[in-house]
């Protein structure tokens, strides 16, 4: 017995040893909000190009990964944040916990998608889609809708499903594009008298859950759980691809999307690392691959991806990303009291 | 050699075991301080920055930052504050349920002539491999929107989302847990109590309700109370099937991970903390009570149960057992089938983890396990052994710390931690050590709890034998303690070995891009919709608890224990 006990420790401190030192590469801690089908993919090629490196990555939500990076300030875990959402991003700059950092080839993106002074890169766009089930609209006999007022339909009661825009960037992009969308004057007020709260107001009557995830909604319609997900364009090929019976419809509204951004933390450890990963992800042969899943990427002149609609035909809202970052924690307060009982 | 030569070796080795005996003096305070000491740091000083944070603004501690704003935000914003209730609602619902259900499982198990008893022991114990949000997940694939039963066989637009899934869950997750209690109890009591009011005349309802039940009472309120903190405290089942039902255990993970309020989020946690001490100490004092009525108790043979009695109790049986099997099958079968319910041809493909995690997660999970195990086995059987036999004077302080663990809910001390230790110092936050403090930490008392009745069991006269005969504290315990309670140290091990292979609640705010864990894998597929592969990982951590359980019963058999006990202890 002593022998067994013996070799149990031995046994346990040989793959903690093992696990915890790893390999002599140079090791990148990687926070991303990327969904993790394609961020497994993206890893992949980027361990593969980029061999001297140890890349450690953890997926979180988005509001997961906010929360980590201000739980780790004083002792920051990670170097690098991966494909996260320019309104979180914002807040995070102000706050001081970035450091600037043009990466190799950062004159190539357009003005629009950077930080002027060099804190964030971004390398897609992904827009807000409604993914409808077609069998389930057949069996219910439920029309197809063409954007958000249709959603008010007292046919689809219980049978729509949403993100939490706490939780998941992706509802906060589709909350935040109905707040500039609905009121026109929406600058010049206090959040809470917001036009588009009476509109959503409307929208709950129908809500059938507001879930934690952004791509959940689309993939529980899939399942036929429900019969319209209000989630994000991607997420909608590959379902399609998996044989499910779902559709995809960009808003007539326009489609609410977001910029997914770069940035290196400061206080990295391991700096010099976090770097060579930061210049692989906005290179040329990176953006092909996000160009596989994405909307759009923001190297000029790679198409996205062909089951999806091209940019130039889509309608987009007009994004306010200084103002709905500005305003992030009032619109969810709001968005709270309204909607979670 | 000469006769002087003969007195100085006397004389060196007398000195040399003198100075041993004094090193000897100082080995259990030694050991009772240090042991003392890791429980004060790992467990009372992430609390006390929880307190701090919720009571003090901006956690700076003083009398003028002292705030209870954080408590009037709390108790004044509805869906907070609902939180709340509903955290009652589904525990009280929960802890009736499940007694009611229990007692008279273990009623059967113990007080009827039913065949397969072995069967049903095994099979109420089956929740125990897996995390607690299998049964979250085989109630959604079996009730869900579009579940087998609801949509497909009954056709009906009912679902099981909600406070209706959490307290169908939580029921199934706590059977084994309230089982052990009561089934000791009802063992213990004296059945011929029974026996001689039915020969005076009582009917057997009279019986039951005069006789059982007062007898047993102190079990079932321990149970109940187990059962309250069990569920009050999960994480795991409600993130899953709650859907917009928020619990305490959620709220506290929403307001930290999704609006940024650290500060609220140990609020709640303090909050969360009142209820389940509260049942904890009504569970410490009572349970106390009934170690007392256990000890000496007869057990005669059980007489033979009426038939109609035993066909009902079978059938009662059987049917809970069915619903525990039903759970596991669903998960595992799930794993395999493509697209549930649609097309039910088998496929791999679920076990390709789409997610960074992957295997990677399952291997670190295990080795993790392990150390958890050596560790927590060895390290509550040292502080047993010094608790038990030696009994240092810190005794009762120490006894009080090594229970407390099962009261403060994991999420809770995972925040701790969180507040607590991420500070460039600490530098074994962010690495595997910091898991692995916390779930010994957060598993303590049970295991420190068997250590002592272990112990107990050891006749002290071969302990005093060992130190008369001139061993030392450290000679005894290796050569006499160590290797007599060799079994209870195994079994320790693996109950530590399966709580970290399964644990959620605990470990969630801790993994890291470095540490990934299976358990917290399956909450991250399922909440990415990936439920098919969610299933893969959940039949992957059960078929390596098992195994270990395998393990087990093999090293149990072999040094001449009844296996079968084993389980039910862990």
């Amino acid at each position: 017995m002593k022998k067994l006990g013996l070799v149990l420790v031995c046994v346990a401190v040989a793959l903690g040893v093992t696990a915890g030192f790893g390999f002599a590469k140079e090791r990148v801690v990687v926070y991303t909000s990327l969904e993790n089908e394609e961020a497994v993919e993206y890893l992949a090629t980027a361990k593969k190009e980029l061999p001297d490196l140890d890349i450690q990555a953890i997926r979180l939500s988005t509001g997961e990964l906010g929360a980590r990076m201000l739980a780790e300030k004083e002792n920051p875990q990670a170097d690098c944040i991966y494909g996260w959402a320019v309104t979180n991003m914002a807040e995070f700059v102000t706050k001081g916990m970035l450091t600037p950092y043009k990466p190799q080839g950062w004159e190539k993106i357009p003005a629009q998608f950077k930080d002027p002074d060099g804190y964030w890169t971004a390398i897609d766009l992904y827009a807000a889609a409604l993914v409808p089930n077609t069998e389930v609209l057949k069996a219910k006999n439920l029309p197809m809708p063409k954007g958000w007022k249709d959603l008010l339909n007292p046919a689809y009661k219980g049978m729509l499903i949403m993100p939490n825009p706490a939780s998941s960037g992706t509802g906060f992009l589709q909350v935040a594009s109905l707040l500039v969308l609905l009121d026109p004057d929406y600058k010049n007020k206090p959040v809470e008298e917001n036009k588009a709260w009476d509109f959503l107001k409307e929208l709950d009557k129908n809500m059938g859950q507001y879930i934690k995830s952004g791509s959940k909604p689309a993939k529980l319609t899939a399942a036929g759980e429900y019969a319209v997900g209000c989630s994000f364009a991607f997420v909608y090929s590959s379902l399609k691809k998996q044989g499910f019976p779902v559709a995809l419809v960009m808003p007539e509204e326009g489609a609410g999307y977001e910029l997914e951004t770069n940035a290196l933390l400061a206080g990295a450890k391991n700096e010099a690392a976090a770097k060579k990963f930061l210049d692989w992800a906005i290179s040329q042969g990176a953006m092909k691959q996000y160009a596989k899943f994405k909307l759009g990427v923001t190297y000029p002149g790679i198409p996205g991806p062909e089951d999806l609609p091209p940019l130039e035909s889509i309608k987009l809202a007009p994004m306010d990303f200084p103002w709905q970052s500005e305003n992030r924690s009032k619109i969810l307060e709001v968005w709270q009291s309204h909607f979670l009982k | 050699m000469s006769d002087a030569a003969r007195a100085n070796a006397l004389t060196t080795s007398y000195e040399v075991s003198a100075l041993r005996m004094e090193i000897d003096k100082f080995i259990v305070p030694a050991v009772t301080l240090v042991i003392g000491l890791l429980l004060c740091f790992f467990m009372l000083f992430p609390l006390s920055s929880i307190l701090q944070l919720s009571f003090f603004k901006d956690g700076q501690f003083g009398l003028a930052n002292f705030t209870l704003a954080n408590f009037q935000k709390y108790f004044t914003t509805s869906y907070t504050l609902n939180a709340l209730w509903h955290s009652l609602y589904v525990s009280f619902a929960t802890t009736i349920i499940v007694t009611i259900i229990i007692f008279f499982f273990a009623y059967a198990m113990t007080r009827t002539t039913i065949r397969g008893k072995p069967f049903f022991r095994n099979v109420i114990m089956m929740p125990l491999v897996a995390p607690s949000i299998v049964q979250a997940l085989a109630l959604i694939y079996l009730f869900g929107r579009n579940g087998l039963i609801t949509a497909h066989l009954l056709q009906t637009g009912w679902n099981i989302y909600g406070a209706t899934g959490i307290i169908v869950s939580e029921v199934l997750y706590c059977l084994p847990h309230a089982f052990v209690i009561l089934y000791t109890t009802l063992s213990a009591v004296d059945i011929r109590l029974d026996e001689a009011a039915e020969s005076l005349g009582a009917s057997p309802f009279k019986v039951f309700t005069r006789i059982t039940i007062p007898s047993a009472k102190y079990g079932i309120f321990s149970a109940a109370a187990l059962t309250f903190n069990l569920t009050i405290t999960d994480f795991g089942n409600p993130v899953v099937i709650g859907a917009d039902y928020n619990v305490l255990a959620t709220e506290i993970y929403s307001q930290v991970t999704n609006l940024y309020r650290f500060d609220l989020g140990a609020t709640i946690s303090i909050i969360l903390l009142v209820p389940s001490l509260m049942a904890f100490m009504l569970n410490y004092y009572i349970s106390r009570k009934t170690f007392a009525m256990i000890s000496g108790a007869a057990q005669p043979v059980i007489p033979p149960s009426r038939p109609l009695k035993k066909i009902g109790y079978s059938l009662y049986c059987g049917l809970i057992a069915f619903c525990i099997i039903l759970i596991f099958a669903t998960v595992i079968i799930g794993s395999f089938v493509k697209i549930w319910p649609y097309d039910w041809s088998l496929t791999f493909g679920h076990y390709r983890f789409p997610s960074i995690g992957g295997y990677a997660a399952i291997w670190t999970s295990v080795w993790v396990s392990l150390i958890v195990g050596i560790c927590g086995a060895f390290i509550t059987l040292v502080a047993g052994y010094v608790m038990e036999t030696r009994k240092p004077f810190f005794k009762q302080g120490l006894y009080l710390l090594a229970v407390m663990p099962a009261a403060i809910p994991g999420l809770v001390m995972g925040l701790g931690y969180i507040l607590a230790f991420n500070k460039p110092y600490y530098i074994f936050y962010g690495t595997p050590w910091i898991i692995v403090i916390n779930i010994v930490i957060c598993n303590f008392t049970l295991g420190i709890l068997s250590s002592i009745s272990n112990l107990r069991n050891i006749d002290p006269s071969i302990e005093e034998a060992s130190i008369s005969l001139g061993g030392d504290t450290l000679r005894t315990f290796f050569k006499i303690i160590f290797p007599l309670s060799r079994v209870a140290f195994f079994q320790n091990f693996v109950y530590f070995f399966m709580r970290s292979m399964t644990t959620i609640s605990a470990v969630v705010f801790l993994v890291s891009a470095t540490v990934h864990l299976a358990a917290i894998e399956i909450i991250m597929l399922d909440n990415d919709g990936w439920t098919a592969s969610a299933n893969a990982m959940c039949t992957c951590i059960i078929v390596i608890v098992l195994f270990m359980l395998g393990i087990l019963q093999v090293v149990a058999k072999k040094t001449g224990r009844g296996a079968e006990g084993s389980m039910a202890e862990v």
